[in-house]
């Protein structure tokens, strides 16, 4: 580019006089659109001997601020591992909120874009413009499932109370969910038969404190490992004998949510900047910017865009698949 | 694609190469041999034939960064029939093309792993069991990422070392704090054991 400016502006002066406005005009042009012999060097930046030292570069340059990221998220995954490991009922818990086919759904959704966006790498170093744009706009496409996806999951945590921190009051018990009754349908009638009896007890102990409790009903006498065992592990009652007429949720289930939504709202920021850096080479791939010798910016981003798919591809199993 | 390439990358060197060519066994239109674009480029200013692809190209290419942009002109037209047998093992220049059925193939797989990695939950593998299982497929899949999505197959193995030494410090990280919680979870069993029935509301 520069070359080319001080060639047009050397010009006017060579010719001396007549009208120097319409050979500048023309060599702008000329070297804004890239075409012609000043294109063989249109996109090597002048601290750059060749095209491949440039390439290898930036290449060098993308793998530096992937390890970054990587190393930037472990601290988030760290985090996850202390905590599940300590509380792990919480995480079994929690996951029943969670939806796994919206889960499911956006994973497959950013594997078509990783797919997509690998492709059209290939479309810039073979220079087929319209198929780099078409594979560019499906990337996008993509990408903004993912994110809309994600608003709806956001959209009904928010409005069942499942929110971080103090916040936290979710409006349906884990027993009364559809995944819970799905999975563990005894259980669910079990837990639904103490909290009945549990609320009896405290309406009872207002009038008359010394009142026996009611005899159970013969069915939940003695629970079986069906009724006991999932709610148990999900930390409803507790693992003792005598605990296991008190149903609750989990201490702290709370934080469950705040990693859920650190890590998957993280993540979600790389997909909007993601969205941003597509757009943007989006506009460029239409100038037919790119080719054989230089594929580079859309091959960094394409990159980026796996490492954010790959970082899915760890939080879809840890959130949404909890056993 | 190198194939194509070669003959119009330049009017000069043109002459020598297709005198060359032939003169290897290796007959200009063997595209099928996805191996043939290999040994068409190197005898002209390499002798090895076994080092890195990436680092072959980046010797070859470079003289010639600056002539002309045919290339450009002339892979459209190429690109639908010929390529993904020449693509291959081709090479465009600068770096690896990855070939398209190698990138289906990958989705083919990867979605293949996620449905996998759903439907395993509904068997009961004990508690760890089944984290085990989904922590082999996502590393499974994340392997397959890297390798062909991320091309570091092709790529310079400096960035492979670059990508494992972030793995390695990840694990060190885990690693480390997993042992150190374990040091503390007698301390968590008298807790629960005692203090914290979950009844307290």
């Amino acid at each position: 580019m520069s070359e080319s400016t001080s060639q047009s502006v050397t010009e006017p002066k060579k010719g001396g006089h007549g009208a120097p406005a319409v050979p500048h005009g023309a060599e702008g042009d000329h070297a804004g659109h890239g075409h012609g012999h000043a294109e063989g060097q249109a996109h090597l930046a002048h601290h750059f001997d060749t095209y491949q030292q440039q390439f290898d570069a930036g290449k060098l340059g993308i793998w530096l601020f992937l390890l970054t990221e990587v190393l930037f998220f472990s601290g988030l995954f760290c985090a996850y591992t202390i905590y599940r490991g300590m509380h792990p009922e919480i995480f079994v818990y929690a996951h029943y909120y969670l939806n796994t086919q919206m889960g499911a759904i956006n994973t497959c959704v950013l594997l078509i874009s990783s797919l997509t966006a690998a492709w059209a790498v290939r479309n810039a170093q073979l220079a087929q413009r319209g198929l780099l744009m078409l594979n560019i706009v499906i990337t996008i496409a993509c990408a903004c499932t993912f994110m809309v996806v994600k608003y709806f999951e956001y959209a009904h945590k928010f409005n069942d109370g499942l929110l971080p921190g103090p916040n936290f009051h979710p409006t349906e018990q884990v027993w009364e969910l559809e995944s819970f009754k799905h999975k563990h349908p005894e259980a669910a009638e079990y837990a639904e038969h103490l909290a009945k009896v549990a609320e009896e007890r405290s309406k009872q102990k207002t009038p008359a404190a010394g009142v026996a409790a009611p005899a159970e009903p013969s069915a939940f006498e003695r629970p079986t490992e069906e009724q006991i065992e999932p709610l148990i592990k999900a930390g409803v009652i507790g693992p003792q004998a005598e605990n296991q007429a008190a149903i609750s949720r989990p201490r702290n289930a709370h934080v469950f949510f705040s990693i859920y939504f650190c890590m998957t709202g993280l993540h979600g920021i790389h997909v909007v900047g993601g969205i941003i850096v597509w757009l943007w080479l989006l506009k460029r791939a239409a100038k037919n910017e790119f080719g054989p010798k230089y594929f580079g910016p859309i091959d960094y981003a394409a990159l980026y865009w796996h490492l954010v798919d790959l970082i899915w591809i760890y939080l879809f199993p840890l959130l949404y698949l909890i056993h | 694609m190198a194939n194509d390439d070669k003959p119009d990358t330049s009017a000069e060197p043109l002459q020598p190469k297709s005198q060359q060519g032939p003169s290897e066994e290796i007959p200009p239109d063997s595209k099928h041999d996805a191996t043939a674009p290999k040994p068409a480029l190197e005898p002209t200013e390499q002798d090895e034939g076994d080092e890195d692809d990436s680092e072959a190209v980046s010797e070859i290419s470079s003289p010639k960064a600056g002539h002309g942009d045919d290339p450009v002109a002339h892979a459209p037209p190429g690109a639908l029939g010929v390529e993904p047998a020449a693509a291959a093992h081709g090479d465009h220049g600068l770096a690896h093309t990855m070939p398209i059925w190698m990138l289906v193939a990958v989705l083919g797989a990867l979605m293949l792993l996620t449905v996998l990695t759903v439907s395993v939950t509904n068997y009961d593998l004990g508690s760890e069991g089944n984290l085990v299982v989904g922590m082999v497929i996502a590393t499974i899949k994340a392997a397959l990422v890297v390798t062909f999505f991320m091309h570091l197959l092709w790529d310079k193995k400096f960035h492979l070392i670059l990508f494992l030494t972030a793995v390695l410090f990840v694990v060190l990280f885990l690693s480390m704090s997993i042992t150190d919680r374990g040091e503390y979870q007698t301390n968590i069993d008298r807790y629960q054991n005692t203090v914290a029935a979950p009844a307290a509301k």
